[in-house]
């Protein structure tokens, strides 16, 4: 520490671009997890919501809920703690000038995954709604009359709920009546018992059905087959990666150099008798204060700039994956000095002599 | 008593007919408070003689005992310890740390090895070197001299059993060169260590006990100077 912090403190400017460097990295890396976070959570949060351990489908839907249809009478065959009946239909929701591309659940307001009403009131009545809150963004607010693009039927805002978005689109959760008079229309009466699909609760998953023309798909893996959510998790994941192995490698090259500008003066200290382990120990001591000084300013610049920006952008900072990704920047870095190590080791005293 | 002895100590470097014989069969003894100067041109094989004396490059036969304890029988590991430990170093140039002050150069062995010199002893170094000016001051900021003077300081400052001076001088005028010489003279008798000092520099010799002659690997003595 000693040899590493004296040196940081004689060559500052040198020091601080490595830092900044490593800064810009982590800024970019925290910043592409909020965003693979946020996109997740766009995507998932209402799904997260219901804290269910499955969903069972059609298996002709292959795990498109929107595509699969089957009557409430199913709910009789699944085996499991607790079951709650869903139907759901995208529409575009209007009120105003207003637009937006909604998901409608139909629910049994007894069943589990009836959302807790944050503004508001629960639906009591058929076509009221309790709407996402990412709606007010937008701009709708309590009381709001939507008309429906596909239909002639309009819903109430009575309520807001908080996390709910489906696969991009706020959800706005009523009864199951509502969404069959939104699906059907005239024909609702003779739809009353067509659902999409059933959400259970359940410790084991692999009896609950019996009827082989269902699915039981657990919730993770419901959310990975909505449409595109796995394609943009995985080129963000992907971009957060390679991110780490190019920093690995920066730090790398950096300190390479650095050290090998220094070879001989590492030589007369190895010809004094000063052990080559206490430098290498300097060096990742070294490495470790700059990478965490660079992760630091990175972690709290992403939040500066987090709290700026506009609602549309869809980040959402989850501060546990990036303490996560910071540890795994700093042990990256670190991997990097591992060269500038054996460069060290490698060095003979002799040759600092000139002998 | 001596300190360093050299028994047969030859090395060459290649083999057949490229075989160069940078020391021929070398018998050399120091004892304790001697100021010794090998003198000899470059390419003479001084700087071998030194660096196998200093434990850095292994002989190709005989044995060199360090303190009694035989550096040809160690591995490098070992030796560095035997130099931390018996032996200071004093190379031509950069032998400074170019990013610590003076001071912290004598707190870099305080980190990496027991028994240097003691607080009063550090500053009674200081005030005989006359470097106490110098304690903040970077090896850029000195002047030729200052930095040999440090490079001693350094040297010294782990009580070391023997001194190893690679040109101590070169870089320096006469009258620091003779000042250089001085101090060594003076740190010498006063701490009853050995200093050796491989120079091409023959005004030098007046400082010393011994001098050795360096001619084509072959070490002769030339005994007491004349002063």
């Amino acid at each position: 520490m000693f040899l590493a912090w004296n040196e940081i403190k004689k060559n500052k400017l040198r020091f601080v671009l490595i830092i900044g460097v490593l800064m810009l990295v982590s800024y970019l890396v925290f910043f592409l997890s909020g965003l693979a976070n946020g996109l997740a959570s766009l995507n998932r949060e209402a799904v997260d919501k219901w804290d269910a351990s499955a969903i069972v489908l059609t298996e002709e839907s292959d795990k498109s809920l929107l595509q699969s249809t089957m009557t409430i009478d199913e709910l009789d065959g699944i085996e499991a703690e607790e079951k709650a009946v869903l139907g759901q239909i995208n529409a575009i929701a209007q009120t105003g000038d207003k637009k937006a591309n909604v998901s409608i659940f139909g629910i049994e307001k007894d069943g589990f995954i009836m959302p807790n009403v944050i503004e508001g009131e629960e639906f009591s009545a058929g076509n009221e709604v309790v709407a996402a809150d990412s709606l007010k963004d937008d701009g709708f607010k309590l009381g709001d009359k939507l008309t429906l693009s596909s239909t002639d039927e309009s819903l109430t805002i009575v309520g807001f709920t908080d996390e709910a978005r489906f696969n991009a689109a706020p959800v706005l959760y009523g009864e199951l009546e509502t969404f069959q008079r939104v699906k059907f229309g005239e024909a609702a009466e003779a739809n009353s018992d067509q659902i999409n699909g059933i959400v259970v609760r359940a410790t084991g998953l692999s009896n609950i059905v019996s009827d082989d023309e269902l699915e039981v798909i657990e919730s993770e893996a419901f959310i990975e087959n909505l449409p595109g959510y796995t394609e943009q998790s995985l080129t963000l994941n992907f971009m957060i990666y390679f991110l780490f192995i190019i920093s690995s490698v920066i730090v790398a090259i950096f300190l390479y150099v650095l050290t090998v500008q220094k070879i001989s003066m590492f030589g007369v200290m190895k010809a004094q008798g000063i052990p080559s382990g206490y430098l290498a120990r300097s060096v990742i001591a070294q490495t470790f204060m700059l990478a965490a000084a660079g992760v630091i300013v990175g972690f709290i610049l992403t939040l500066i700039s987090g709290a700026f920006l506009p609602s549309a952008v869809p980040v959402a900072f989850d501060i546990l994956t990036m303490i996560f990704y910071g540890v795994i920047l700093i042990g990256v870095a670190i991997l990097g000095a591992v060269f500038s190590v054996l460069t060290i080791v490698k060095i003979d005293p002799l040759k600092a002599i000139g002998g | 008593m001596a300190i360093l002895e050299m028994n047969q100590v030859t090395k060459t470097y290649g083999s057949g007919h490229k075989k160069v014989e940078a020391l021929k069969e070398t018998d050399f003894q120091a004892d304790k408070g001697e100021l010794i100067a090998v003198i000899g041109p470059s390419g003479s094989g001084k700087s071998t003689f030194l660096t196998i004396a200093g434990g850095l490059l292994s002989p190709t036969s005989g044995e060199i005992l360090v303190n009694k304890q035989d550096l040809s029988r160690l591995n490098e590991k070992q030796r560095s310890k035997i130099r931390l430990k018996e032996i200071g170093f004093i190379l031509q140039a950069s032998n400074l740390v170019p990013f610590l002050t003076m001071e912290n150069q004598l707190n870099l062995l305080d980190k990496v090895k027991k028994g240097n010199m003691t607080k009063e002893e550090r500053e009674q170094l200081y005030i005989d070197l006359g470097i106490s000016d110098l304690r903040s001051k970077y090896p850029a900021d000195l002047s030729g001299g200052e930095r040999q003077r440090v490079a001693i300081a350094k040297a010294i400052y782990s009580n070391p059993s023997i001194i190893l001076a690679d040109e101590p001088t070169a870089s320096l005028d006469s009258d620091r060169a003779y000042e250089v010489m001085e101090l060594l003279k003076s740190e010498t008798k006063n701490k009853n260590t050995t200093t050796i000092v491989v120079t091409h520099d023959t005004r030098l010799i007046r400082y010393c006990d011994k001098v050795y002659r360096m001619t084509d690997g072959v070490l002769v003595s030339d005994g007491q100077p004349a002063t």
